[in-house]
């Protein structure tokens, strides 16, 4: 268990983190592999930070139009992993549109002017006039949240309770729907890529940005520059409002329908107070099912600008070649007029401890979360440092919850810094006959203990031993560096990746018991407590 | 948000009309031309070595990053557990690294390990078992060393046995939370039967039965050299590494004092007694969760069935293919229905796979994504399909095939299971040739598995979710799920200890 921490920090991030994940499904098509893939990825951006210098070469350009672009040659095996990253995330949002960015992720897999499409200009007036419709429609459901706020209806999406008029203009749409189908090649840039061994296309949102990769063989990078280039110059957003449906499927699987779904979201939204991280990156169910497609255009429009992009490749290519082939495809998209709008709103500091408590289908556990400090903070590398020491089963909270009072059965922690802010937290399940705020108190000892005495050397060199080790594991594959490359560039720096670990090296006791004394102050904290739901209990065991 | 005005939207859609593809980018990708690509597959007789004491094992040396990575691959599983003893094997699994090993105890191995900065995890699942071993290639001699001692010297300390049963007890109470979790270990017991030896799960009398000797019993009995498959991949010499592997497999510390009469040999077969469930609708009602999730099975295959290949391009074609499948066409991309919807038909290495249709649709369009899916299902053995989607589903698998062994860790994993499950020594052609027999399929071959193989009169279908929602159904798209699929039963959950089906919830 060396990396329960790491892993402690995958699913805080994938909390806030949305793939569409499809190749997991063609994969076991082929074989009896039960791939968790979507899991080993997001462990990937968990050891970000823990890589030394030198260890990854990168040659960095610029394009004339201002898009960055960031080479790794790696001549392993005949192929390169492309990926791109828009800085453009869920933190970009604002009420009303909470989810866009990753509503968009999604409309940017439906093709472009010449992808997708037989008659692009039969279809573009097709989404005219849906969009006339649509705007009755909007009109329509403005009234029925009326009659709802009112107590006309218990709830204005059911069917049922939909206007005459409303149902009316759902046929002429779904009319025009049926209309457009037939002008439509459906999903072709997915066709494109399989037919010429793309593999492992995906695409994933988060709090601070947007990324899309795929892997192709050697031979195919000019395809890969012709189809990216395509897709972020000359999008079209076809199928918008059956994508929002999708995209309303997936906020049920990963949250609602989940035990500790709703809650984690509400407790999410109690620690943020001020920062636009305190939604969720899927969007609130009310955005998701009334975001337009006039909206989702004007967003291309703002932030989907060639200097807000950073185009990645990893593998066997000539980075010559490649800068110049770059030049050609993506240099001809025009500069935006005006770079995307600086994120100006910060976390307030809070005046007092927050506190939660649920009754969930789940053993009982507990969660705190405390403000800790962004990406790249100075402070960033303590902190990390600080969670492996509390982390694995070799650390000091399974030692001392687990093994010593026996208060907890598992329980782990977590450095998270993002572009904008970081937090940082420690979660843990309560044992049989104990309570969550038992492995509070007991957590909040732990931590007094880090606070008042230094780390000793031994314990402190296992730790930095651990980082040091786990600098190489994630680069076994094109794609993994990849991956990697894209987290840093997404939340600040791509060079952290080689930059990362002599801060982490450099770190020393008394820098850990600071940054101690200064995070875990009560009023810095919120605090979620689970407990079963009783009713989940008694239909369980008796 | 004044910035989403009309102005700025026109931009975007009337921009395109004025733009012209540059002189020497065509308007198709069609139109550019690639420089070959020739791939040879890896030829497994150029990694695999018999260590003269006893494993064979897949080496493969890479000099890239100074880590070594090693997985051992051990003929025990499950299926060997007796009765009365469920969790057995992972209990055996999981304290071969966590309850001490040679003269270490638990908190001594797990400090020595992490002081590496390594990772040593071990495991039993259903039909084998697994100990990995990861580190700086600078520390292999000690990390040999542990893992030797977990191989042949594991002291399964009893405090740590008691604190695993408590967590494994503890794991249990949240069998009935998730409904992923509830679907599929309902899928597993439509699928193959209540008494399949894979569907007997852990209950709290089995736990509490299983003693410390049990657990050195069931290890000694399977972990010895000629048991194990081993996959090597790293910062090292190959040569010097034969030589350390041999050393570290021949001279097993016997500390456990045991009579060698408890291993009996290769491990039996394992047990093909599969009951597929009566077709119907099988509804687990949870309530609690605005979502159903769905599993529609039918019997599958088994590894060497020579319908193998037309089996894997069908069922590319109607839902593994991802994004061009039919399935996803018809249920994500056309009617919104669901996020994640596929069909999946793997050959069973042991006994037959199960071939499955699983989406998950919110409560009331569940009945309809199922209206859907049949439909599809019956289109498939109805019709041929197109030579365009015959083509593209062969170029897809043809054209990807190098990922399957884009890393070495992927080649001398992949590899050491071939030789593991016996399709090295049955068919170690497999990989060579199996680009051109994806390609020799035909629309015929894809129509007549097609028809052999998908039969909906015999679905047996999963549905876990709210039960009231789903029968409700969708007005625009009525359909009855109770007659759907022919009849209809409430399947109970479980009580999550002893496992016995619960009174169905109201």
């Amino acid at each position: 268990m060396q990396l329960s921490s790491y892993a402690r920090f995958s699913l805080a991030l994938e909390r806030r983190m949305l793939i569409v994940c499809l190749i997991t499904q063609f994969m076991t098509a082929l074989n009896k592999i039960a791939l968790t893939w979507f899991a080993l990825f997001i462990f990937q951006f968990a050891l970000i930070a823990t890589l030394s210098a030198q260890e990854v070469h990168v040659v960095e350009k610029t394009l004339t139009n201002g898009l960055t672009l960031l080479m790794v040659e790696r001549h392993d095996d005949p192929s390169v992993a492309g990926g791109w990253v828009a800085h453009v995330g869920s933190a970009n949002e604002s009420p009303g549109i909470t989810g866009i960015a990753h509503l968009f992720e999604h409309m940017m897999f439906k093709g472009t002017t010449s992808i997708g499409t037989t008659d692009y200009k039969r279809d573009f007036e097709i989404l005219a006039e849906q969009e006339k419709i649509r705007d009755e429609m909007r009109a329509e459901e403005s009234k029925m949240r009326a009659a709802w706020r009112r107590g006309g209806v218990d709830d204005w999406q059911k069917p049922e309770n939909w206007t005459p008029y409303y149902r009316e203009l759902q046929k002429q749409f779904q009319e025009l729907v049926l209309e457009e189908r037939k002008v439509i090649v459906k999903n072709e840039i997915w066709k494109i890529y399989q037919a010429n061994g793309g593999n492992g296309m995906n695409a994933f949102t988060m709090d601070d940005m947007t990324a899309y990769f795929v892997g192709v063989p050697a031979n195919k990078l000019e395809l890969w520059m012709w189809l990216e280039s395509e897709r972020i110059f000359h999008p079209v957003f076809r199928e918008f409002y059956a994508e929002r449906d999708v995209v309303f499927e997936e906020r049920r699987m990963r949250y609602d329908s989940t035990p500790l779904g709703p809650s984690e979201e509400a407790f999410n939204a109690l620690f943020w107070q001020s920062l636009p991280y305190s939604w969720p990156t899927i969007g609130w169910p009310s955005d998701i099912s009334s975001i337009s497609k006039p909206q989702a255009d004007a967003f291309h429009a703002m932030f989907y600008s060639p200097q807000n992009i950073t185009l990645i490749l990893v593998g066997d290519f000539d980075p010559k070649q490649v800068a110049a082939m770059a030049e050609k495809y993506f240099g001809r998209i025009p500069r935006g007029k005006n770079n995307p709008p600086d994120l100006v709103t910060t976390e307030m500091k809070q005046p007092a401890e927050k506190r939660m408590n649920a009754e969930v289908a789940a053993n009982p556990q507990v969660d705190i979360m405390w403000h800790t400090v962004p990406f790249a903070h100075k402070d960033s590398y303590a902190l990390q440092i600080l969670a492996q020491l509390l982390s694995t089963h070799t650390g000091r909270l399974y030692k001392g919850l687990v093994l010593g009072s026996g208060v907890a059965t598992d329980i782990s922690a977590s450095q998270n810094s993002q572009k904008w802010a970081g937090w940082f937290d420690i979660s843990g399940e309560a044992a049989d006959g104990h309570t969550p705020e038992e492995v509070e108190n007991g957590i909040y000892a732990e931590l007094d203990k880090l606070k008042r005495d230094p780390v000793p050397p031994e314990e402190l060199q296992k730790v930095k031993n651990n980082f040091a080790a786990e600098q190489y594991r994630q680069l076994n594959s094109n794609l993994n560096i990849l991956q990697n490359l894209i987290f840093n560039d997404g939340e600040g720096d791509w060079r952290e990746i080689n930059a990362a670990q002599p801060k982490l090296e450099a770190v020393t006791a008394a820098d850990v018991m600071r940054v101690a004394n200064e995070y875990f102050k009560k009023d810095n904290r919120a605090v979620a407590t689970f407990t079963r739901k009783p009713e989940t209990a008694a239909a369980e065991s008796k | 948000m004044k910035i989403f005005s009309s102005l700025i939207l026109s931009v975007a859609l009337v921009a395109p009309f004025q733009i012209l593809h540059s002189a020497d980018i065509p308007d198709r990708p069609e139109k550019l031309s690639f420089p070959p690509l020739k791939y040879d597959a890896p030829v497994p007789d150029q990694y695999r070595v018999q260590l003269k004491s006893g494993p064979v094992a897949y080496i493969v040396p890479d000099h890239e990053r100074p880590l070594v990575n090693i997985t051992v691959y051990v003929r025990t599983g499950k299926y060997l557990e007796l009765a009365g003893k469920e969790g057995l094997a992972e209990l055996t699994g999981w304290l071969l690294t966590h309850g001490g090993a040679g003269t270490n105890s638990a908190s001594q191995f797990e400090e020595r390990v992490a002081f590496l900065g390594a990772q040593l995890e071990s495991s039993i699942g259903d039909t084998q078992g697994n100990v990995g071993l990861n580190l700086l290639s600078k520390d292999l001699d000690a990390g040999l060393g542990l893992l030797r001692d977990v191989l042949y010297a594991p002291r399964f300390q009893d405090d740590k046995i008691t604190l695993r049963k408590q967590q494994t007890l503890q794991a249990m109470k949240q069998r009935n939370d998730d409904s992923s979790a509830i679907e599929d270990r309902e899928a597993d017991f439509l699928a193959h039967g209540e008494k399949f030896w894979a569907n007997r799960y852990s209950t709290s009398n089995s736990i509490d039965s299983i003693t410390r000797r049990d657990l050195e019993e069931f290890h000694y009995q399977w972990f010895w050299p000629s048991n194990f498959v081993i996959a090597i991949t790293g910062d090292f010499e190959r040569d010097a590494m034969i030589a350390k592997l041999e050393k570290v497999f021949s001279s097993g510390p016997n500390v456990i004092a045991m009579d060698r009469e408890l291993r009996t040999g290769t491990p039996p077969p394992i047990p093909t007694n599969i009951v597929f469930a009566a077709p119907g609708v099988y509804l687990v009602n949870k309530p609690d969760v605005d979502q159903g999730r769905v599993s529609l099975m039918l019997p599958g295959i088994q590894r060497g069935n020579p319908d193998y290949y037309a089996v894997v391009i069908m069922n590319n074609i109607l839902g593994g293919g991802g994004f061009t499948s039919h399935l996803m066409n018809r249920i994500r991309s056309d009617e919104g229905l669901a996020y994640s919807v596929y069909s999946s038909f793997p050959p069973g290495v042991y006994y037959p796979g199960t071939f499955t249709i699983a989406f998950q649709s919110k409560s009331r369009t569940v009945a309809y994504a199922c209206a859907i899916a049949l439909e599809e299902t019956k289109r498939m053995s109805a019709q041929p399909v197109s030579d365009a989607e015959l083509n593209l589903s062969k170029k897809s698998i043809i054209e990807g095939f190098p990922n399957f062994f884009n890393t070495k860790e992927k080649i001398v994993e992949q590899f050491a299971m071939d030789e593991f499950t016996g399709r090295h020594a049955k068919d170690p052609q497999f990989w060579q040739n199996f680009r051109a027999n994806i390609q020799s399929v035909t629309k015929e071959d894809v129509l007549r598995v097609a028809k052999k193989y998908l039969t909906p009169d015999k679905f047996a279908v999963l549905v876990v979710g709210n039960q009231a929602d789903i029968l409700l159904g969708y007005p625009t798209h009525p359909v009855d799920l109770k007659t759907l699929f022919g009849s209809f039963h409430e399947w109970p959950l479980r009580d999550p200890m002893t496992m016995q089906p619960l009174a169905p919830q109201k």
